[in-house]
């Protein structure tokens, strides 16, 4: 069987199934080459909130770590005489990284795509990941919003599905607008099927 | 307000039908298992409580029976059930009340399992399976066993009134209502069934040291029976006509003795395997159940007779198992995934355990899914996938390895020979995770020595993900892992160590594609 062929007509068929609505098509055909380097892949970013909400976050984890460093820290000096700041002064760069960079980095590693039929969600960097869920497979939606999450206009989608492995599918990070457009979009899809 | 509910609530209570108990012997059986459970009150009544005095322990075990035989019969007058057109509801509980509706919409699968007691009393447990998650959905323990099959033909003939009546896109079975027209009122026939000589066969490649872990179990908890130091080798060799004798013996009658506590734990495996599927699989038979919605029905079991029936439109997938030895010999494990796990605990429905390719058609012909040809050509996956597992092995075992030695002994560096078998399987598991897309069905083969075929009809995918992990992005491989409604959540289909491009590929045709132009793409590992 001639290889290379198959393969050509495989893209043109993936380039003909991805006729999103959005501006997405491109994107999603170069991905398929070699742009791995791409943060999000040109998919819809989260709403910029979200950075705000994962630095919030962050805060409140490096308190807790700083905490726990300034203990070890009294500990160890008092108990074995080890130098004031050999643990603080690690722990306070970790810190410093933890809520200047990473939610940023976060952020930019998170991406979706809300297709004509599909939604596609990408995250993670290192344990990557880039789940596909077609609406008429959606069994039901929730729009979920914490406290925080509602200071802030953002809302977290989350997409059930009857699959046992992604039976939930979560989205978080979108303006509370948008997060209700989908919601009503995706329902619109949703068949009253038995499985 | 509180009128309009009021009457509201007396239209509906003259039209419900009434709520039901269960059959009275159930007390019974309660009682029984109750009984069964406090059992080692009595001695703790004689012993401590009551200081040996013979009347008062009567007396306080009359009571404790008393209480059990008083407490069943509470829980069974707080359980009641009623059967309406559309779904059953379940009152239960003794303070804290619970009022459950199932929609036979919902239902999966109804099973009745009838334990050895229940089997003498005439009683039968019928389960209801929703696919819930959380197994126990529903449960009438017990009906009279002609209630309980009653009830179950009336689920399995239930149909939605109204026009949206196919079992739909989701499930795929497109012909729908084309088994319905047939009349309702045909006799089931027998599709599969295992004699005894099969069930021996299925035994013997269900080799495991079960009874062993059992035994062992068994002589833990009552070594207080047996004499002091008896798990001590010593006694036993002190208790030999004359130990001497034992030293004495040559190399080879050694060795000899050594095959022999071989051999005996062989047989030990043997006869655990051979006495579990007994139990589990007498008289294994598989039914065709033409009713309007056609379902496969299997009964089984030596003293927990077991009766299932699943509908054959719920079927996700099927899932073909075997081993290596077994293989050779024609024979597969056919299972099938829905939605609802088997009442037995496993994920799939074992619906044929020990069957040769024909018979295995047979089977699944009756539903939407074909085996896979005998000239299907499988796609491998990428080599790095043993390679990786490999070198990981290597630096593993190397460090356990080396830092044994340098602690404590040079032969410690011995243990790097265990990474020749274990490298070895991994290829050999290389070789057998294969794929392949044919007819509107992915096909995913994987394990060598746990041999496993997954076919899975297109049209019922869930959700596809594509993930690579840190140790992919250099080989820039992906793994795609599939999301069925049903099997184990721990261990989904996956397609590990395929390219990227082939991932993206394959998932957009997985999601997309009408069946005709997938026949027969082969897919390049690299």
């Amino acid at each position: 069987m001639n290889d290379s062929a198959n393969q050509e007509q495989l893209s043109a068929d993936s380039a003909s199934n991805h006729s999103h609505a959005g501006g997405a098509p491109q994107a999603i055909i170069a991905v398929q080459g070699d742009d791995i380097s791409a943060y999000n892949q040109g998919l819809t970013p989260l709403d910029p909130a979200q950075k705000k909400l994962l630095r919030i976050r962050m805060i409140i984890r490096s308190l807790i770590l700083l905490l726990l460093a300034m203990a070890a820290e009294t500990v160890l000096h008092v108990k074995f005489g080890v130098m004031m700041g050999m643990f603080l002064l690690p722990a306070l760069l970790f810190v410093a990284w933890m809520v200047t960079l990473l939610p940023g980095r976060i952020y930019r590693r998170w991406g979706y795509d809300m297709g004509e039929d599909q939604l596609r969600i990408l995250r993670g960097y290192l344990w990557r990941t880039d789940t596909i869920v077609p609406f008429n497979r959606v069994q039901h939606i929730d729009v979920a919003q914490g406290p925080t999450q509602r200071s802030l206009g953002l809302s977290t989608l989350i997409v059930h599905t009857a699959g046992t492995h992604n039976s939930v599918v979560a989205l978080p990070g979108l303006a509370t607008d948008d997060a209700e457009m989908m919601r009503e979009t995706i329902k619109g899809h949703i068949r009253q099927e038995m499985i | 307000m509180s009128d309009l509910a009021a009457s509201d609530q007396r239209d509906v209570m003259a039209e419900a039908p009434p709520f039901h108990h269960l059959h009275p012997l159930t007390i019974f059986v309660m009682t029984f298992n109750g009984l069964g459970r406090n059992l080692l009150l009595i001695p703790v009544l004689y012993f401590s409580v009551f200081n040996r005095n013979l009347g008062l322990t009567a007396l306080g075990t009359a009571a404790v029976i008393g209480l059990i035989i008083g407490f069943s019969a509470l829980r069974w007058s707080r359980f009641t059930y009623q059967v309406t057109d559309k779904e059953i509801r379940i009152k239960s509980g003794l303070l804290h009340r619970n009022n459950r509706s199932i929609p036979f919409d919902r239902i999966q699968d109804v099973s009745l399992e009838q334990q050895l007691l229940a089997r003498i009393l005439g009683l039968a447990t019928v389960r209801l399976e929703t696919g819930s998650g959380g197994g126990d959905d529903g449960t009438l323990d017990a009906l009279s066993l002609a209630d309980a099959e009653q009830f179950r033909d009336f689920i399995r003939d239930y149909k939605r009134e109204g026009a949206g009546d196919s079992p739909g896109d989701i499930v795929g079975e497109r012909t729908g209502d084309a088994e319905a027209s047939q009349p309702a009122e045909q006799a089931e026939y027998p599709i599969f069934a295992m004699d005894m000589r099969r069930i021996l066969i299925a035994g013997l490649f269900n080799f495991s040291f079960i009874l062993l872990a059992i035994l062992g179990t068994v002589a833990q908890n009552f070594d207080f029976l047996l004499p002091d130091g008896f798990f001590d080798p010593r006694n036993w060799l002190d208790s030999l006509p004359d130990s001497a004798s034992f030293n004495s013996l040559s190399a080879a009658q050694r060795l000899i003795g050594a095959i022999g506590a071989i051999t005996t734990l062989l047989f030990i495996g043997v006869t655990s395997g051979l006495v579990s599927t007994l139990v589990r699989e007498y008289g294994f038979r598989l039914d065709l159940v033409p009713s309007r919605r056609p379902g496969f029905r299997r009964r089984r079991g030596l003293f927990t007779l077991t009766d299932l029936v699943l509908p054959i439109h719920r079927i996700q997938a099927a899932v073909l198992q075997s081993g290596p030895v077994r293989e050779l010999h024609g024979w597969h494990h056919l299972k099938f995934t829905s939605l609802a796990s088997d009442p037995s605990g496993e994920t799939d429905h074992s619906s044929a355990p020990c069957a040769q390719m024909a018979e295995i058609n047979a089977i699944l012909g009756y539903t939407s899914i074909s085996n896979a040809a005998a000239d299907l050509a499988y796609s491998p996956v990428n080599p790095a996938f043993w390679w990786r597992r490999a070198v990981m092995t290597i630096v593993l075992i190397g460090a356990i390895s080396g830092l044994a030695a340098t602690l404590f002994h040079g032969g410690f560096y011995a243990l790097l020979l265990l990474a020749v078998p274990l490298i070895i399987l991994n290829y050999l598991d290389w070789l057998h995770h294969q794929f392949a897309i044919d007819g509107g069905q992915l096909f995913v083969r994987s394990g060598w020595w746990r041999r496993r075929l997954t076919i899975l009809p297109i049209r019922k995918i869930q959700s596809v993900d594509v993930s690579q992990s840190p140790l992919d992005h250099p080989l820039d491989l992906a793994t795609i892992t599939i999301g069925i409604a049903g099997g184990s959540a721990l261990t989904p289909l996956k397609i590990e160590a395929i390219s990227k491009t082939v991932a993206m590929q394959l998932r957009s045709h997985l999601l997309h594609s009408t069946e005709s132009h997938l026949t027969g793409v082969i897919y390049d590992p690299r």
